[in-house]
């Protein structure tokens, strides 16, 4: 017994080592037959304004069609990079695939669409019902997005989706072209022909009329392909500005000019041609010579690229939804009478988690070259960050496997939330220009963030006090414990949540010009600030004792929730360019589930209660 | 000298007592959360001076065409009332020693913060300059306030300018001026203009009989609310001469572009309904508006104005750049990037006077100091308790 208690605070954080490891092992193992999907995956391209890899790319894309990364149906592409592949090369086989979810009954039977065991529907399936379908979404859009119906909101959300996937089918080829890299480099031949003819033209001489129609024909082509993606593909010279990057139709009239196609455009045609015709020697070729080019030329976008996609595939906010789940269900055994060892392997495994958490937002951060919070997502990522390391502190102090405990519910919570914030798109979005100030999201953005994250610890803390109490005498010992705990992340949530407040008011003096304007989002920073000073001054005041403390503290998950997503759903104001629309019933479910656990501290415990609390006169 | 201190003692017991501060807090939190949700309806302009810059706010209870409103204690009165809480606590409680420095610092910091919004909320003037690229303006107007100006020019083309505010145009009121005499027959703070052809029985039946509003008719409408527009207010004048001679009837409005002349007194007169202008005594003159997008996307990534700053009094003539986040501080007003405008070519720039300005950052620090000051205070004591509760 004395040895397994010995081996536990050690043997249950290596394991967990042990199996994040394999799990890393796997996910970055190749896969594919032949073809180094891997390496494509990691092409540099700019979509969204930004420079992301073909990786990111399909990943986001395929989250936000439908709600994940892995594509359904017998024999799956292997990766979301291969799907890419398939898609532009190949879209004839893309298209049978079964992507597109369609929930809503009115838009199913529109389409005369049935729905079978909750599958999805291919885009050929869907091809029938485009005309129909376009009537119904140019009438959709003349109506303010604010008053659409949920079955209109369904109608222009698979609208959207399949715009966004046509799109990639011009994104690296054409549909329509038989021979990629002969069908580009005979256009811009006879492009360079057309041009002699046309000045022959210019000086009066005899030309060849149908040479320069068919050049004319095939321009056309190409600019319309041109509107037709909005993926940039083909990189600017060495050391020249990321703005200049251009689209493959637009790189292939710029090699008109120019002696031949430029390393971009070809290594995508020939890899178009390979893929096609299953030739992963010829694809992997072209691959890599492209590939070498960028490590010479453009050797920050690749390396970018490269990490970025690593990223991607360790995963390393959902690797730490299991480590917290493993540190929670470790500090749960220690209290059932399995005690120091226990608590000890469960705090052990929770560093590990946030470890984890801590690299993935530093990786986030080198990315963007911003500080870790700047949009809805990274706030969620950035809340549970900040409530764990709290509750680090405050396990250190008290070593009572609570701060624990709470933390691990904190983390695993806020990354689901984070899961769900995710399915809107690109995660690394470019900031808008007012938010384009690393100093403000530094400090401002930071700042207030932790006050939610305080304030929500302070309200677990309470839940855990509320729930126990009716089950379990908690000893005088634990009840200081939890109330000293709770007392001190209540202050520490008070300082963050007004500096962090205030600073957002010298903010908003500095970029437009008044210091506070009652905007849906500054009253509900404010609200949070004066629910914390209410707590407080209750408490020195005396009015509230150890569970009016608790009572308050899990009102405080309320105020909380309602300044993060409540304000944003109001869509109005300066900061509504955060806006959530499914998110208002989970809303609503959470701030119902805090009411009964508050209602639940009324119940009484079996501890003799402490005083009633005393109705505020 | 104890007389009055007696005296003194209860009042001072009651404004000092910490229920107190918790029901007011209570309070404000009701009000704050409530006066958000009406900014759906309401707008945030009409939401700050009905809730929070008033002493009472009413609240429609049952909102709609039978309101039923209830008083509540307004932004004013809250934030009047938790200033006495706070003086009469520290006044009850002083005592100046060092653990008690962080509650006197953070307690002043808010007072100062408080005072800071009233003196904002009583001293600050927002307006805007709209300025087309290579447009000089010596003035800025104000968004949402309209006024009726009435301008002379003399022999030496120097115009005179007498603006009546919004605050005293209304039915019937009367304004003499130098050979004149100016009514206003009606007065519509929102409005729509029609032609008057196409015009129902909703629509005003009074119709004006000189200027370019003779063909037109006017109906009351709500206030606006949204943020982005903003009232358009129109008004029926009659001017008569001083002899009483009628010189005709005139639709004036802030729809309607341009002014309205007449002669009157041997001079020639420009009247019009136009946003309230605010006159600095430098000008700006817009070189270069722009606006850069992230490529491929419609998401801004910076506007900027290069605009020349012409102050012949001071002698100055330099050229600066406003932008996202870096304002133009200059002559006690602050000059953000508001907007733009006309594809690009216009720039919008916000103007904004509020000699308050710099008290949040004092007390911003003030507060922020003594809380890591009270706290800090807290943990050590913690610790000692601790280290002296282990063995």
């Amino acid at each position: 017994m004395n040895t397994l208690a010995r081996i536990v605070p050690w043997l249950i954080p290596a394991l967990c080592v042990v199996a994040l490891a394999a799990w890393s092992w796997r996910a970055m193992r190749p896969s594919g037959d032949g073809f180094d999907l891997e390496g494509f995956a990691t092409l540099p391209v700019v979509s969204n304004g930004r420079i992301q890899p073909l990786d990111s790319l399909a990943r986001n894309r395929l989250l936000s069609i439908q709600g994940k990364q892995r594509v359904p149906g017998e024999n799956p592409p292997p990766s979301p990079a291969g799907w890419l592949a398939e898609l532009a090369f190949t879209p004839q086989q893309a298209d049978k695939r079964p992507i597109f979810p369609i929930h809503h009954d009115e838009v199913l039977g529109q389409f005369e669409l049935k729905q079978e065991d909750g599958k999805s529907f291919s885009f050929l399936q869907l091809v029938p019902r485009l005309g129909e379908m376009s009537g119904e979404v140019s009438r959709i859009a003349t109506k303010d997005p604010q008053i659409r119906s949920p079955y209109e909101k369904a109608m222009m959300q698979l609208w959207k989706s399949l715009g966004s996937y046509q799109q990639l089918k011009f994104s690296i080829a054409h549909p329509e072209s038989a021979g990629l890299e002969s069908d580009l480099t005979l256009l811009v031949e006879k492009a360079r022909e057309a041009k002699g003819e046309e000045q022959k033209r210019a000086r009066g001489e005899p030309f060849a009329a149908a040479l320069t129609d068919a050049a004319g024909a095939r321009m056309k082509v190409l600019s319309e392909w041109s509107t037709q993606t909005e993926v940039f593909t083909k990189p600017p010279a060495m050391g020249k500005l990321a703005s200049e990057w251009r689209k493959l139709p637009d790189a292939a009239v710029d090699a008109i000019g120019q002696e031949e196609l430029d390393p971009s455009t070809l290594a995508f045609a020939r890899m178009g041609d390979a893929w096609r015709k299953g030739d992963p020697a010829a694809f992997n070729t072209a691959l890599s010579g492209y590939s070498e080019w960028l490590a010479t030329h453009r050797p920050d976008d690749l390396g970018k690229a490269h990490a970025e996609t690593v990223f991607n595939r360790l995963a390393p906010f959902y690797t730490c939804m299991a480590v917290y789940t493993l540190a929670f269900l470790c500090a749960l055994l220690s209290w059932l009478g399995a005690g120091h060892a226990l608590r000890t392997a469960a705090f052990r495994v929770l560093l590990v988690g946030l470890a984890i958490h801590t690299a993935g937002l530093i990786v986030r951060m080198l990315l963007e070259g911003r500080p870790p919070v700047t949009n809805l997502y990274s706030s969620a990522i950035f809340i549970g960050w900040g409530a764990i390391a709290l509750s680090v502190l405050l396990e250190l102090f008290y070593k009572n496997a609570i701060g624990t405990a709470v933390a691990a519910i904190t983390g695993f919570s806020t990354l689901i939330i984070a899961h769900h914030l995710s399915l809107s798109g690109d995660t690394l979005e470019m900031m808008r220009a007012v938010l384009d100030t690393n100093f403000w999201l530094a400090t401002h953005v930071v700042i207030i963030t932790l006050g939610y994250s305080a304030t929500f610890l302070a309200g677990i803390i309470g839940i855990s006090y509320i729930l126990i109490r009716p089950f379990w005498n908690i000893p005088e010992s634990v009840a200081t414990q939890l109330r000293g705990m709770a007392y001190g992340v209540i202050c520490f949530a008070t300082l963050a949540s007004f500096v962090g407040t205030v600073l957002g008011g010298i903010w908003a003096d500095q970029s437009w010009g008044r210091f506070w304007g009652w905007d849906p989002k500054e009253n509900g920073a404010l609200l949070i600030v004066i629910w914390n000073a209410m707590i407080l001054h209750a408490r020195w005041g005396g009015m509230i004792r150890e569970r009016g403390l608790m009572v308050m503290a899990v009102f405080g998950n309320i105020v909380t929730s309602w300044s993060w997503f409540g304000t944003n759903m109001l869509g109005i104001g300066l900061h509504s360019y955060g806006f959530t629309d499914a998110a208002f019933l989970w809303l609503s479910a959470f701030i119902g589930s805090q009411l009964l656990v508050m209602a639940a501290g009324f119940l009484p415990g079996k501890r003799k209660p402490s005083a009633p609390i005393q109705a505020v006169s | 000298m104890s007389g009055t201190r007696n005296m003194l003692a209860a009042p001072i017991a009651v404004f000092s007592s910490l229920r107190l501060t918790v029901l007011l807090l209570g309070l404000c939190m009701i009000l704050i959360f409530w006066a958000t949700l009406l900014q759906v309806q309401m707008g945030i302009h009409e939401v700050q001076l009905r809730y929070f810059r008033a002493w009472i706010a009413w609240f429609d209870v049952v909102p709609g065409e039978k309101s039923f409103p209830i008083p509540f204690p307004g932004g004013m009165l809250l934030g009047a009332l938790l200033l006495l809480n706070l003086l009469a606590a520290h006044i009850r409680r002083f005592k100046l020693r060092w653990e008690k420095a962080g509650m006197i610092l953070v307690h002043t910091g808010i007072v100062l913060m408080l005072l800071g919004e009233l003196f904002t909320a009583l001293l600050s003037e927002e307006s805007q300059m709209r300025l087309d690229e290579g447009q000089t303006s010596n003035h800025s107007a104000s968004p949402r306030e309209i006024e009726l100006a009435v301008i002379s020019r003399d022999m030496d083309g120097i115009e005179t300018v007498n603006a009546i505010p919004f605050s005293r145009l209304a039915d019937g009121s009367d304004f003499a001026f130098d050979g004149f005499d100016l009514r206003v027959l009606r007065f519509f703070r929102n409005s729509e203009i029609q032609d008057a052809r196409l015009a129902d029985g909703s629509f005003d039946p009074m119709r004006a009989d000189k200027g370019m509003g003779a063909t037109l008719a006017v109906r009351e409408k709500p206030r606006e609310t949204a943020m982005d527009l903003r009232d358009l207010s129109s008004a029926f004048v009659e001017i008569r001469l001083a002899d009483g001679t009628p010189l005709g009837r005139w639709l004036l409005s802030n729809a309607l572009a341009g002014v309205e002349r007449f002669d009157a007194g041997g001079k020639t007169w420009k009247m019009s309904i136009r946003q309230k202008r605010f006159y600095h005594p430098f000008s700006i003159r817009l070189l270069d508006f722009t606006h850069e997008r992230y490529l491929g996307t419609q998401i801004p990534k910076n506007f900027s104005s290069r605009i020349r700053l012409l102050n012949p009094g001071e002698g100055e003539d330099r050229e600066t750049l406003i932008y996202m986040n870096h304002p133009l501080r200059y002559g006690g007003l602050t000059f953000y990037q508001a907007g733009f405008d006309n594809d690009d070519s216009t720039s919008i720039l916000q103007v904004v006077r509020n000699p308050a300005w710099t008290m949040p950052y004092v007390s911003c620090a003030m507060v922020g100091i003594g809380l890591v000051w009270i706290f800090s205070q807290h943990l050590i004591k913690a610790i000692r308790r601790r280290r002296r509760s282990e063995p």
